[in-house]
């Protein structure tokens, strides 16, 4: 006689479709530095969800700890091998091959969280991580995290396709029983409980994360979407961090006439000749007395290209040859490539007019930071 | 959610607003009387004029700007910056209350400005006349 047995319990049904949701969800904006804040809520979220099941392991229900599924990577083969020739035995939790499975996704989702998030801290100063490591590190993290995730999406199509074997070899619906809880068993098989309490609790830390992380990053790309809040319209998802180093007589002296361009942006070099030759500025003598002069360019000087720790900055840097010294951020190699794509028409439009209107564009230009999700061509 | 949160910035803007008025350093007439006094000592010194100071703001001088290229016509306008395109807050003291508030900031951009367009520096009696024109440009 057969009963209907409790093997997954709320918390492991929980755990699980926030953890495919997390990683789809990663998956499908991943092309889009627009929508990158989105990208890195699900990605802590995995991180958190991880953590959660490491330790349920270890508590959980009877089907869902690790002493219940501890099979060798052989014996996982083994059982492949007699799925495929259709003599699989039926297990009621994890089958020798799934463990392999869930071990490996668990692994695998928490060295492509944690590769993201340095990649994130080094590349673009950004996260948990920011300031750790150096923009150069973080570039080596995000290929990484890259060529990872890609493994991580060929097991789960593994995954899904042991699933969908197993769900037709023993003629049950398994996917099923991930939402349920619930599979037939033999009378006497044991019995998970059913843990609600943990997985509400799990469910509500997990939206409460999501509160937090709206009011963090999104409120406010979404209010001025909505027609508050802001000036200009736009539904990008802002990325939020670090303010770079800021002084007010630098931007009273050099902001009047054209957006103040941090200093982030040229090597210390390129500003000692722009200052040494304020008085013929691009056509305009700048008249600055020497008090003012010499309180600007240190500003400048220790806030240079080489001194950042902005992506920008070391890629701008890293581009200009060690023997030139350009007075523009708009002829260095880096900014040229970056900007080789854009047409004439919208170089020449009203609202952009010259190159040098980085704000025409950046919606974060006066801050210096030159998020990826803060550009935007305007229409 | 959101109109809630926005009320509560407005209401903090306006709380500070009350509690620190802005404090400029002079007036609009005050930056005038000194610029009288220098103009007073030239050689061919005349009362300024607002009609003078309109005729210099918008013709040319010579050069391929006016003031009026990046100020446009209207002084109380929002302007336009000739060469880079960056917004120029409206120049006549009615319009922006921070304007001729601060010597120093006049004369430095008085210097830039009029060397664009002028090619040189301009006199007092010049500015006191851009100065009595502006002063009496209407919101
Ligand atoms: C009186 C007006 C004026 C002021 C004040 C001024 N600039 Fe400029 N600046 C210009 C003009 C005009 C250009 C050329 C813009 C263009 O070609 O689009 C320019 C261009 C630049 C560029 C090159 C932008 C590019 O194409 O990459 C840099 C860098 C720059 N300025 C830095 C400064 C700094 C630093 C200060 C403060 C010490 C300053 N500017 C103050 C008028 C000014
Ligand atoms: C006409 C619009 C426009 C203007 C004006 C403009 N940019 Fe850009 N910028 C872009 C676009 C589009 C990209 C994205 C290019 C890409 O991702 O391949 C970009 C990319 C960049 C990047 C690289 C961001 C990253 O990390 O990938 C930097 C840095 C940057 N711009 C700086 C500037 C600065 C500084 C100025 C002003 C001197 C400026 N831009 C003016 C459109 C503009
Ligand atoms: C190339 C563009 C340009 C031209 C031409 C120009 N200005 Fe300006 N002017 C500016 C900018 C930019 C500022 C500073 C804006 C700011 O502080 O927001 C300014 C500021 C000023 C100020 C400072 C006012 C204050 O107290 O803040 C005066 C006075 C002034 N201009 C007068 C003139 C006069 C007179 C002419 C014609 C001789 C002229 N300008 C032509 C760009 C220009």
């Amino acid at each position: 006689m057969n009963q209907r047995v409790l093997v997954w319990d709320v918390p492991t049904r929980v755990f699980h479709w926030l953890f495919a949701l997390s990683f789809a969800a990663c998956w499908y904006v991943s092309e889009s530095d627009l929508w990158l804040s989105f990208h890195t809520f699900f990605g802590y979220l995995m991180l958190g969800l991880i953590a959660f099941r490491l330790v349920w392991g270890f508590m959980g229900g009877h089907y869902t700890r690790f002493s219940e599924f501890l099979y060798s990577p052989l014996a996982g083969l083994r059982y492949l091998r007699q799925a495929l020739s259709g003599s699989g035995a039926r297990y009621i939790g994890h089958n020798p091959a799934g463990s392999q499975a869930v071990y490996l996704l668990l692994a695998l989702g928490l060295v492509v969280g944690l590769t993201g998030m340095f990649a994130q801290g080094g590349e673009e100063q950004h996260g948990a991580v920011a300031g750790w490591l150096a923009v150069s590190t973080g570039i080596i993290f995000k290929e990484a995290h890259g060529y990872l995730a890609i493994v991580m999406l060929l097991v789960v199509i593994g995954h899904l396709a042991g699933v969908a074997m197993e769900s037709w070899l023993h003629k049950e619906n398994l996917p099923r029983s991930m939402v349920t809880g619930f599979k037939e068993a033999a009378q006497g098989s044991a019995v998970s409980k059913p843990h609600y309490g943990v997985g509400v609790a799990l469910l509500a830390a997990a939206i409460a994360f999501g509160i937090w992380w709206f009011f963090y990053a999104w409120h406010e790309p979404v209010a001025k979407h909505l027609g508050y809040g802001g000036a200009q319209p736009g539904l990008h998802v802002a990325f939020v961090g670090p303010k770079l180093p800021d002084n007010a007589k630098w931007r009273d002296e050099c902001g009047g006439c054209h957006l103040a361009f941090h200093p982030n942006l040229l090597p210390a070099r390129s500003w000692q000749k722009l200052m040494d030759g304020q008085n013929k500025h691009f056509g305009t003598d700048l008249a600055l007395d020497d008090a003012t002069k010499a309180a600007v360019l240190a500003f400048l000087l220790n806030n240079a290209a080489e001194h950042s720790d902005r992506e920008a900055a070391y890629k701008i840097n890293r581009s200009i040859k060690a023997s030139e010294a350009p007075l523009r951020i708009t002829e260095t190699p880096y900014w040229v490539k970056k900007h080789a794509e854009i047409s004439d028409a919208i170089w020449r439009s009203p609202k952009v007019k010259t190159k040098s209107n980085c704000g025409a564009c950046h919606e974060d230009a006066e801050a210096g930071t030159f998020e990826d999700a803060a550009m935007k061509i305007p229409k | 959610m959101f109109r809630y949160s926005s009320a509560f910035v407005w209401l903090g803007v306006a709380a500070m607003g009350l509690t620190t008025l802005p404090a400029f350093a002079q007036t609009p007439n005050e930056v005038l009387a000194t610029l009288k006094t220098a103009a007073a000592g030239e050689p061919n010194f005349q009362e300024f004029s607002a009609a003078r100071g309109e005729q210099f703001f918008k013709v040319k001088h010579g050069k391929e700007w006016s003031c009026t290229s990046c100020h446009t016509d209207n002084p109380a306008a929002q302007g336009k910056h000739a060469d880079t395109g960056k917004a120029i807050q409206p120049i006549a003291p009615s319009a922006n209350a921070e304007r001729f508030t601060d010597m120093a900031k006049v004369e430095k951009w008085f210097k830039r400005n009029c060397n664009d367009v002028l090619g040189r520096a301009c006199t007092p009696q010049e500015k006191g006349d851009v100065l009595s024109y502006l002063l009496t440009v209407k919101k």
